[in-house]
């Protein structure tokens, strides 16, 4: 396959997310997480889809856009994207984004990103928050433009995409499109570069810019209550000696729970 | 009413399926299902549902929808729900609706609501719950503005042989006008491809082994119930910190997160750092001597005594 | 191997309350003076500002009152005004509380904060002045230009567990600076390389330590007062051991509660962190934590030994601030106050030497007297023996304390010290005998409600290193499989408040010493406390680590 060197305009969009560490804590209104104290991170997703990003523009040339909708917090997340390499970045500030659900996040993506014309966006295949794993397609069909997910290899020739989707099962599927077009991406597709220290010194003169919905985010999903699931589970404890136990036990799991 | 999206492969639904049916059975509390399956072998798939009681299938046909592309799916079911115009639109959670179903949410303009496990009534409608934070936290969501909402439900969540059988529902067929040009992904066939690394999160029934097994030496007595249980084998982390077993098998914050439909814990305390790892399985099965060990605090059923006596016995009797 | 090299004029390392006084110093000099900009430069190995950072806390505003004035109105996280103190004296079943407040733990003024809240909010003012802050970034090794510090070179990043690299390999940077302040914190590796190489610590007594044990609670919000401050003396610890409990309440319910433990006992099979346990199933504590929830878990070591164990903190292109010198006051509990003083003077002092083109030991020795003139000598001096009184007994160190009190300080004395893994007494020498049972590293009986086991609590620190790098901790394990057993029984086991170590015992009945790095917070307690002094903790993968948030 013919590689083909025309630079690539990429964006990349990214979600700042609690860490893996978080401990859930709930604000009093029941439907959002006390954020005081949270400590935040990259989603590990979009981490993947910015590498992947990265090193399309070191084998292509152009440049990766990064670009955020949340709250101001988020920028967090840009300026550690710039450090590793991004080119520039766009902050979608509204602080209604912060849990606002894909629907509406994708329509106040797709506005940012329309307004340049990207070869290929790329995105996670879903947040560790909310886990909708919708925005990307949603950003894709608002955009008009043809997509896949759950991408575990890119490859481009000549205008075109061919890239492999993970299926159920150890199954996946190459499938090709037209540039340009909209990919989320698997997790673990590559490894993630480290921000070096010259790169955290250039990202600070790197530019994000700034933006706002141009109408205000509309809400598709409402969160009614947000909760620590109760596992309401009471265990039953099969008695007697080993055989009778098993004997027991073995029936349970065939005739009740039903998994053998 | 109720228009559940099934999934199907060669003809034959596949499982999710069912679920999304056993789902969309609950969601429309007496009021009409209709079934429909696209794809070469969807009028095969859609006799499969006469046993269900459901008020129609639709098996969507055409060259445009032989084989799956997101854009020929979205189109040639946004065509069917303008046909059918339910109130609410079921598909099971699996890699292929995720491909699709966001994009066909915003064709019809509607609200899409993913990865439910189970169906509320709040304030007199329905009310989706849903994992929240890598399942630190759940949510009861409801999509808003106008029907036909679109919701997903995970799998396992639902138990499709849970689905009503009823008589034999009318079976249509639905050619799926689709502009060939329209559709932009061009697919190739599946593969499957050699596993570089243990997938845990794939398989159905997992035993798994703790500092209990006291050596490697006793690996064989759990690998005997595994074999029995088709299940796979994991472990705890001290398990592969001592190399009894390698990195790759390893369950909960350090190694892999599992969902299975049974996972057999012997001899592992329940350490919280092995229980996030485990504790979204449907059924939690614990084999301790010490009764107070945190691991029954998440198991559906548990056995208090010696694993080397209980595991032969175990194993005897599923050979039965 | 190729590096990459950066040169600074003044390089930080270390972002606590230190470090990130100085930096601050730093910019407030350049805004004031004006001339040409400094290039400076902070390292913080944690993946942000404030995620390693813990401690009780109260804390006296003087510090921070001089660095930034408006400190409140500017938004500082102060959690509680302290408006009353209690001390108690606890026996297994019951309290004393004492009817005066000894003078050295009379907070009135003071504030309970959270350190890893406050640290976080001086980061953001750092970033804001325009000074580079590189988190995830550990400090490994000094450099040297012969006998002058000449800046410090991080870890490599992206090495595997046998010690290849991967293919993200990140070879660490050489930092040069005219001016290194070294940050790093009680027991701080970097430091550690400075003493041994420089001849700082002589004539000064030996460094002593305590552990500090800490959770943050969330009890019925009305259940006691905000901005109230208990200490405790007694149970759990016995007369031989050093140390007491602290409960800080907070706004909402929020209760810091904790457990200081002199890391000088003599008690072989000891644990402070099974002491920490008991602790909370005191009826005084108990109460307190009725239908709470435990939120977080830390624990650090603390610099005890004061004034005469500071060692000289200037030298040819170095100087050393905050804990990592020991510029704590134990008798009054409190060292943020130090630390952001003597970073702040440690700033001024470089700055000054960077301008005037002379960044020599003798330039450097200002800070010296800066630090004689200022009132951290004040503070310091007075109370320069009394954890040396200590080590002769509970009684004799509370009565030399209010000798103390009395006089002022003016006692004419220098009392001396020991290295607190020295006062470790074998099986042998503590039981009369090496046979009897060995409690091993999670042996504590935890109810899962209030008290719980080490690996859970390693859960709620949020720590998270990336598996697959070398082991961080390097222990010489001749002693741990020859004489170790019989003479103190593997203490690493029970003094690791992070089940870190732990003696195995393979299927052929031989020994086995799993080290479970990447447990570990960071609190140093190892690198202290082992008795032959044959482990070294290095800093693991920058950016690994607990996670301290509210802590």
């Amino acid at each position: 396959m013919v590689q083909t060197l025309s630079p690539m305009k990429i964006a990349v969009c990214i979600k700042q997310v609690p860490t893996r560490e978080w401990q859930p804590r709930l604000a009093d209104d029941g439907r959002s997480i006390r954020e005081q104290d949270a400590s935040w991170e990259l989603n590990e997703p979009d981490a993947y889809a910015l590498e992947e990003a990265l090193r399309l523009r070191e084998a292509h040339g152009g440049e990766v856009v990064v670009c955020t909708a949340g709250p101001a917090r988020a920028a967090m997340v840009l300026r550690e994207a710039l450090a590793r390499g991004a080119d520039r970045a766009i902050h979608i500030e509204d602080a209604a984004l912060g849990h606002a659900d894909a629907m509406a996040v994708g329509a106040v993506l797709a506005e940012a990103c329309g307004g340049e014309a990207f070869d290929l966006i790329l995105t996670g295949l879903q947040s560790d928050d909310q886990g909708y794993a919708q925005t990307g397609v949603v950003l894709a069909a608002r955009l008009g433009l043809p997509h896949a997910t759950i991408i575990m290899d890119v490859k481009i020739d000549g205008g075109r995409l061919r890239v492999k989707r993970e299926l159920e099962g150890g199954w996946f599927q190459w499938v090709g499109m037209p540039l340009p077009a909209v990919l989320t991406i698997q997790s673990g597709i590559n490894q993630l570069r480290y921000a070096t220290l010259k790169g955290i010194m250039a990202a600070k003169k790197k530019e994000i810019r700034k933006a706002a919905p141009s109408a205000p985010v509309t809400p598709r999903v409402e969160i009614l209550s947000l909760y620590v699931p109760q596992k309401s589970k009471r265990t039953e404890i099969v008695s007697g000696g080993p055989a009778e136990a098993a004997a027991a036990l073995v029936k349970k799991l065939r005739e009740d729970a039903r998994v053998i | 009413m109720v228009l559940v999206i099934a999934e199907q492969r060669n003809g034959t639904l596949n499982r999710a399926s069912w679920e999304a049916i056993a789902a969309g059975q609950q969601l429309a509390a007496g009021s009409p299902v209709t079934v429909a399956v696209a794809g070469a072998g969807s009028e095969q798939a859609a006799k499969e549902l006469a046993a269900a009681d459901v008020a129609g299938v639709i098996a969507v046909t055409g060259a445009q929808v032989e084989h799956y592309t997101a854009d020929g799916w979205v189109a040639a079911h946004a065509a069917v729900v303008a046909s059918v115009a339910p109130q609410w639109v079921v598909l099971p959670h699996t890699y292929q609706t995720r491909d699709f179903a966001p994009a066909l949410a915003v064709k019809l303009d509607r609200a899409l609501v993913t990865d439910c496990t189970g169906i509320k009534t709040v304030d007199g409608k329905p009310a989706f719950t849903r994992p929240m934070y890598q399942g630190k936290l759940a949510a009861d969501v409801r999509p808003l503005g106008e029907a036909p909402w679109l919701v997903t439900f995970q799998i396992g969540a639902f138990r499709g042989d849970q689905a009503k059988r009823g008589a034999s529902p009318a079976n249509t067929r639905m050619d799926a006008t689709v502009e060939a040009a329209a559709i932009r992904q061009v697919p190739e066939e599946p593969f499957q491809e050699a596993r570089q690394a243990v997938d845990l999160s794939e398989a159905e029934r997992i035993v798994a082994v703790g500092r209990g097994i006291k050596g490697p030496e006793h690996l064989p007595l759990a690998q005997a119930l595994a074999e029995a249980l088709h299940a796979e084998v994991a472990a705890s982390r001290p398990i592969c910190d001592s190399g009894w077993l390698p990195m790759e098998r390893q369950i909960g914050s350090s190694g892999q997160t599992v969902a299975p439909k049974l996972y057999v814990a012997v001899g592992i305390s329940g350490a919280i750092q092995h229980v996030v790892g485990m504790k979204g399985a449907r059924t939690i099965v614990a084999i301790n001597k010490d009764a107070e060990a945190p691991i029954f605090e998440v198991a559906d059923y548990g056995y208090v005594g010696d694993l080397f006596e209980f595991l032969p016995a175990l194993t005897a009797e599923l050979k039965k | 191997m190729e590096r990459e090299a950066l040169d600074v004029d003044v390089l930080i390392v270390g972002g606590g309350p230190a470090g990130l006084s100085a930096a601050l110093t730093l910019a407030s000099l350049q805004q004031s003076r004006g001339g040409e900009p400094l290039a400076i430069a902070v390292l913080e190995k944690a993946r942000e500002a404030g995620a390693h950072e813990l401690s009780g806390a109260v804390l006296d505003p003087r510090a921070l009152a001089e660095l930034i004035p408006d400190y409140k109105a500017a938004g500082a996280p102060i959690e509680a005004d302290v408006h009353e103190d209690r001390v108690y004296v606890l026996d297994a079943g019951g309290k004393l509380a004492l009817p005066l407040i000894p003078p050295p733990l009379r907070n009135h003024g003071n504030h309970i904060v959270s350190l890893n809240r406050l640290a976080r909010w001086m980061a953001t003012r750092v970033e804001e002045a325009g000074i580079d802050l590189f988190t995830g970034f550990a400090g490994v090794e000094v450099l040297w230009d012969g006998t002058r510090v000449a800046g410090v070179r991080t870890g490599d990043r992206g090495i595997d567990k046998e010690g290849r690299p991967k293919a993200t390999f990140e070879a660490g940077v050489d930092i040069r600076a005219k001016v290194t302040i070294f940050c790093d914190g009680v027991r701080g590796n970097l430091t550690k390389q400075l003493l041994a190489k420089l001849p700082l610590a002589d004539g000064r007594e030996p460094q002593q330590y305590a552990i500090g044990i800490k959770e943050l609670w969330e009890v019925p919000a009305d259940r006691i007062a905000a901005g109230t401050v208990m200490h405790t003396l007694g149970y759990p610890l016995r007369m031989e051991e050093f140390g007491g409990a602290f409960v800080y309440a907070m706004p909402e319910g929020r209760i810091s509660l904790g457990l200081v433990v002199g890391l000088d006992y003599r008690d072989p099979m000891f644990d402070p962190y099974a002491a920490f346990q008991r602790l909370k199933e005191h009826p005084l504590i108990a109460d307190l934590l009725a239908g709470g929830q435990r939120v977080k878990y830390g624990a650090k070591a603390l610099p005890e030994s004061g004034w005469n164990s500071i060692p000289q903190t200037w030298m040819d292109g170095g100087l050393i601030a905050g804990d990592a010198a020991a510029f704590l006051n134990s008798f009054r509990l409190k060292g943020i106050h130090l630390a952001m003083k003597t970073g702040m003077l440690a700033a001024e002092t470089a700055f000054e030497a960077v301008r005037a083109g002379d960044t020599s030991g003798t330039a450097l020795r200002a800070y010296q007297d800066r630090i004689d003139r200022s009132w951290v000598r004040e503070e310091l001096y007075p109370v320069r023996n009394v954890h040396q009184a200590f080590n002769h007994g509970l009684l004799a160190g509370l009565t030399f304390s209010a000798l103390t009190v009395a006089t002022g300080g003016r006692i004419p004395v220098r009392l001396h010290g020991e290295p607190g893994h020295e006062m470790m007494k074998t099986r042998a020498e503590y039981y009369g005998s090496t046979r009897g049972p060995i409690a091993a590293s999670n042996a504590v009986k935890a109810d899962r409600v209030r008290t719980f086991d080490k690996v859970t609590s390693v859960h709620f620190s949020g720590t998270r290193h990336d598996e697959d790098q070398p082991v961080h901790l390097l222990v010489q394990t001749d002693v741990c499989y020859s004489r170790c057993g019989e003479e103190y029984g593997h203490p690493c086991q029970r003094f690791c408040p992070a089940n870190v170590y732990e003696m195995l015992t393979n299927a052929d009945g031989t020994k086995r010493l799993q080290i479970n790095a990447s447990n570990c917070v960071h609190c140093k307690t190892c690198d202290i406390m082992d008795p032959y002094q044959v482990i070294t903790w290095v800093p693991p993968e920058g950016g690994g680590g607990p996670q301290y948030d509210g802590l």
